[in-house]
């Protein structure tokens, strides 16, 4: 559409009065044509020396600098991570070295202390029989000795239990044998 | 008449008259709009790379975008060989862009709006490229009239296409540029007389289409801008890596 305005406006300037700037298109006027190339060609050669020479090369190297800059911070972003993974690596390592070093101290004080604590039970246990054998003897003693002294005893109120019912004094040596009668009868049922 | 809307394209002279061997030379206003667009396309430049941050600010980004996207361009359509193009091209584009631009602020003059500007760059460029063809491929560089497979009998035939679309290619690159623009700008300025003529009853219409074809405008103006600069990548493109 606006092409088709242009191409009318164009075709009907020309055929009207092709030269004629005040009645058609004032570019077909020829009386500044030779300005304007040779401004054109100064101003763009201008505009040309100076972005060719001057920015574009600013403009690329800053573009080039952020480019390299962030390369390398990609770079050493991976490098870091690197390192860190081995140091990660290392530390599980050690962490594993521990534990297995853990786990043998552990049996190991366990063994020693089973074996400490076993000898010292039999060293006790040892202690603790001869003990009860030396305190069987002595309660062997005890009664053999209990057993006469209470045959005495039982002779002496014997004798002095007849003697004051009776009022006569018996033959110790009877008394003696009836005591030692009974209590072989009967000493059994308390010893 | 203030409303014919081709006024707006008269080149006028600025200053006095300079004459170089009966050519006259003078500073126009067309001259003095390359310069601002020059001017601020340098300016722009400098401030986007003053500094030089690794995380960059707002107009150093903007530098950077253009950088990229030009640079793509020239990768996309001509490969690697056309980079010790890529300045002209950068500043081709860049040319073209900011007078496009500065051509929509209003009481402005568009440089690309005149034909000889346009032809004088498409000439260059048309020039450029067969003289980089011949460099690169010598004679060989003529069988890019010759497509191949092509049948023998139509051979004749196309290879006059082929040389005659290759010649209008410098017709064709500049009357775009100068076309779309003068054609935008003219459309502006009729409706902008429609505004006035037709007064605070009926003027609100052709104001809304003023209001809309100023953001048409402005994306032509950069479409063309592009236009010309992937075209110029194209036939840069033909000239280094012959595929016929």
């Amino acid at each position: 559409m606006k092409r088709l305005l242009a191409f009318t406006i164009a075709t009907l300037a020309i055929r009207n009065n092709l030269f004629a700037a005040e009645a058609g298109m004032p570019q077909l006027d020829p009386k500044y044509w030779a300005s304007q190339a040779f401004w054109l060609i100064l101003v763009f050669t201008i505009l040309y020396i100076s972005i060719s020479k001057f920015y574009l090369p600013k403009i690329k190297n800053n573009l080039e600098d952020r480019e390299n800059k962030i390369k390398k911070d990609i770079d050493d972003a991976n490098k870091f991570k690197e390192l860190s993974e081995t140091r990660l690596k290392e530390y599980e390592r050690i962490l594993e070295n521990a534990k297995r070093e853990v786990i043998k101290i552990h049996l190991e004080s366990k063994n020693t202390l089973d074996k400490d604590i076993q000898k010292k039970k039999e060293t006790i246990e040892k202690e603790i029989e001869k003990e009860i054998s030396k305190t069987q003897k002595e309660i062997i003693e005890l009664k053999k000795n209990s057993i006469s002294e209470i045959q005495k005893i039982s002779e002496n109120i014997a004798a002095s239990i007849i003697e004051n019912i009776s009022g006569d004094k018996l033959n110790e040596s009877s008394i003696k044998a009836t005591v030692e009668d009974v209590s072989k009868k009967t000493i059994g049922k308390y010893l | 008449m203030a409303s014919n809307p081709m006024q707006q394209f008269s080149v006028h002279k600025i200053g006095p008259e300079i004459k170089i061997a009966g050519i006259d030379l003078s500073f126009t206003n067309a001259s003095l709009f390359m310069v601002i667009s020059a001017s601020i396309i340098l300016l722009f430049l400098f401030f986007g790379s003053k500094e030089k941050k690794i995380i960059p600010n707002k107009i150093q980004l903007i530098a950077e975008m253009f950088y990229a996207f030009v640079a793509k361009m020239i990768s996309d359509t001509a490969g690697s060989k056309a980079k010790p193009y890529f300045p002209f091209i950068f500043s081709l584009f860049m040319f073209v862009l900011f007078c496009n631009m500065v051509g929509m602020l209003p009481y402005s003059f568009t440089v690309t709006s005149h034909i000889i500007v346009t032809l004088i760059m498409a000439l260059f460029i048309f020039i450029a490229v067969t003289i980089i063809g011949f460099i690169k491929h010598g004679f060989k560089y003529l069988s890019i009239f010759v497509p191949s497979g092509v049948p023998v009998v139509l051979l004749p035939l196309i290879t006059i296409i082929e040389i005659i679309s290759y010649l209008s290619r410098p017709v064709s690159l500049s009357v775009r540029l100068f076309a779309n623009m003068m054609a935008g700008h003219t459309m502006l300025k009729v409706f902008g007389g429609f505004v006035i003529s037709l007064g605070l009853l009926g003027g609100w219409l052709p104001l809304g289409f003023s209001v809309a074809l100023t953001g048409l405008e402005i994306l032509v103006a950069f479409l063309q801008a592009y236009v010309f600069a992937i075209l110029t990548c194209i036939y840069l493109n033909d000239a280094l890596n012959l595929h016929h």
